[in-house]
């Protein structure tokens, strides 16, 4: 039972673990993600905060929870797998796009430049986690007598405002979309939305390179381990199973 | 009505005049459709399509890389005609090329429209990525659209000049490494198992070869430019073509099946006994090869029969490319995905919209003026002759 509850509020060690991190030149840092499968329980509270903190509309998701069924009854469980980008360290999405539109940060964050991607989705077809998502310009009121005010608020991806034009082809509409480890949020010392949102606390975020971060302490488990590791994309979001 | 290949005294076959009305009458009620694709694709933005987040290329990319590949191999026929200096056929290249830059047009204009960002095309020459196939592809379509424009410009009098026939060779190993990129562009994406193959490319090859000998023939129908030695000459090119490409489609879908590896295996039976099983065996098999293939067999050497058999060949090519297209977007990735959040585009099911229909309609359309506009333009019914010939 002792080793269960945590000895310490690990919100609070992943907000020194960041303002620790955001001391060191860019280039030193490398954001990582680790999900305790065992702790999620589902409540897809993730999911619903990126979108709100990123504004996203109808067909846009950054972080679905899958929902999987894993024996054959009488033996039966479920599993619960966050699914956000896995920034990898060799992204097949980035090679493919034909403009330098994506491209891996110095922090390893794997970016989009909105104003530069020209909308022809290759990224999204050669990402093997369908991490990615075309923002066609769908808003939640279609159809509905009213555009609603909440539609029409920009969002701060990447640190730039970038205002909702519903009807036209203004950027990010067109644009193929991911998640960036709300780098926004991150460049503030706050942590991503989804880690911050956690009921179970099941998401540990920080520093791969900092050996005294709690994301590495998890990341080195036996346990450990990443999605399609065969494809070679060598990911930065693992997953305790 | 005018036959415009090199005369063969009592050989030609004319083609009765409404076959061209009947192009002109098609050409504008796809030209009408897609106005109103146009319109709507620019009132609507692509909320107005079907493809979205998990299927993000849907029938007009299926499209494009059809026309592409068709024209690329229009071309490449045009090429080896002139670099054999085989004089005979001189006017069936150079509508050849015609015909090629119909489809180059028709094509581009399907994967401008379903760009993002349509106006932002230029990036792809200004701020190219060279380590994307997409951004070489890019350059590719500008030379390639350079070449055919001079290539028509330079013997829209009927002459080929002397340069043209030296150099030909040149273009068709272009016209191949072309349509190999093309297919390379799919073959290198690691993330879809049923394009992720060296024959990937060597099927695109052989596809751009046959749907391009296909929709010539079509047009030397349209425009009674094809006799009877013609006519035989393409029907064994399309027959050994088609036997290529049912060699190289049964190599790639047996092995898939009996190698079993779940992502790949899945895909190919989406193929064949998916919900749009028919576009496999009705309009690919049945009306993209086993009509065509029997009546070049027993038509051979007849202009009317091989005519249809190209024509059939180059319309089921984008049965053929919606295969390669769609079976391998519309997999779950990850298991659960399909559910895991709801909303437009995040499904794995797809049928084109009205849309699409109409803006491919549209496309198909622009390119069949272009090739009817140009046909007089070029002055393609003159007898085309060597300018070493004079």
């Amino acid at each position: 039972m002792a080793d269960i509850v945590p000895k310490e509020n690990l919100l609070v060690r992943m907000q020194e673990d960041i303002r620790r991190a955001l001391e060191k030149p860019e280039g030193e840092r490398r954001w990582g993600m680790v999900i305790d499968t065992r702790k999620c329980v589902g409540c897809h509270a993730c999911t619903l905060s990126c979108v709100a903190e990123n504004k996203l509309p109808p067909g846009v998701v950054y972080r679905p929870v899958l929902d999987q069924e894993i024996g054959t009854y009488p033996n039966v469980t479920r599993r619960f797998m966050p699914r956000p980008c896995m920034q990898c360290e060799n992204p097949p999405c980035v090679p493919v796009c034909p403009v330098n539109a994506t491209y891996t940060r110095p922090d390893g964050i794997v970016a989009i430049d909105y104003e530069q991607c020209i909308g022809c989705r290759y990224c999204i077809t050669a990402c093997p986690y369908s991490a990615r998502t075309f923002d066609v310009g769908y808003t939640y009121t279609e159809g509905t007598p009213e555009q609603e005010v909440y539609e029409l608020l920009p969002n701060y991806e990447y640190g730039v405002e970038h205002a909702r034009v519903p009807g036209s082809e203004e950027s990010p509409i067109g644009n193929a979309r991911k998640c960036h480890f709300c780098l926004h949020r991150l460049e503030q010392g706050a942590l991503p939305m989804c880690v911050t949102t956690c009921i179970g606390v099941a998401n540990y975020f920080g520093d791969l390179n900092d050996p005294d971060s709690l994301v590495a302490e998890m990341a080195a488990q036996p346990n450990a381990v990443v999605l399609k590791e065969e494809l070679g994309a060598k990911p930065k979001v693992f997953y305790l199973v | 009505m005018t036959t415009f290949a090199t005369p063969m005294p009592g050989n030609e076959v004319k083609s009765p005049n409404w076959v061209q009305w009947v192009a002109w009458a098609l050409t504008v009620i796809c030209l009408a459709a897609g106005a109103y694709g146009f319109y709507l694709r620019f009132t609507e933005g692509h909320a107005a399509a079907s493809y979205g987040s998990y299927v993000p290329w849907g029938l007009w990319i299926a499209a494009y890389v059809a026309l592409i590949g068709a024209s690329a191999g229009a071309f490449g026929f045009a090429a080896v005609i002139f670099t054999l200096r085989k004089t005979e056929y001189y006017g069936l290249a150079r509508l050849a090329m015609l015909v090629a830059f119909g489809a180059f047009a028709a094509g581009m204009t399907n994967v401008w429209l379903d760009l993002g960002h349509p106006f932002r095309f230029w990036k792809l020459l200004t701020q190219t990525s060279w380590t994307s196939i997409m951004g070489w592809m890019s350059w590719f379509y500008v030379i390639y659209g350079l070449i055919l424009v001079v290539g028509l410009f330079l013997t829209r009098n009927g002459v080929i000049p002397k340069f043209m026939e030296r150099f030909s060779w040149i273009a068709f190993l272009f016209a191949i490494a072309f349509a190999g990129a093309e297919g390379a562009l799919f073959g290198v994406v690691g993330a879809r198992a049923l394009w992720e193959s060296g024959l990937t490319p060597i099927l695109f090859l052989v596809e751009a070869a046959l749907f391009g000998v296909g929709l010539v023939a079509a047009g030397a129908l349209i425009f009674g430019a094809m006799n009877q030695q013609a006519a035989r000459m393409m029907g064994v090119a399309m027959l050994i073509l088609l036997g290529l490409l049912l060699l190289l489609e049964w190599a790639e879908y047996t092995t898939a099946l009996y190698a079993s590896v779940p992502a790949k295996t899945s895909a190919v039976m989406t193929i064949l006994t998916g919900p749009y099983w028919w576009v496999f065996w009705g309009l690919h098999l049945g009306l993209g090869v086993v009509l065509p293939g029997l009546l070049l067999l027993f038509g051979r050497g007849n202009a009317l029969l091989t005519g249809i058999a190209g024509a059939l060949i180059a319309a089921m090519g984008l049965a053929t490319k919606l295969n390669l297209v769609l079976p391998a977007l519309a997999q779950e990735e990850l298991d659960g995905l399909a559910h895991a959040f709801t909303g437009p585009g995040l499904t794995f099911s797809y049928f084109p919209s009205t849309m699409e229909w109409l803006v491919w309609l549209g496309t198909l359309g622009l390119g069949g003026l272009i090739v009817l506009v140009g046909h007089r333009l070029f002055s393609l019914a003159t007898p085309t002759r060597s300018s070493a010939s004079k």
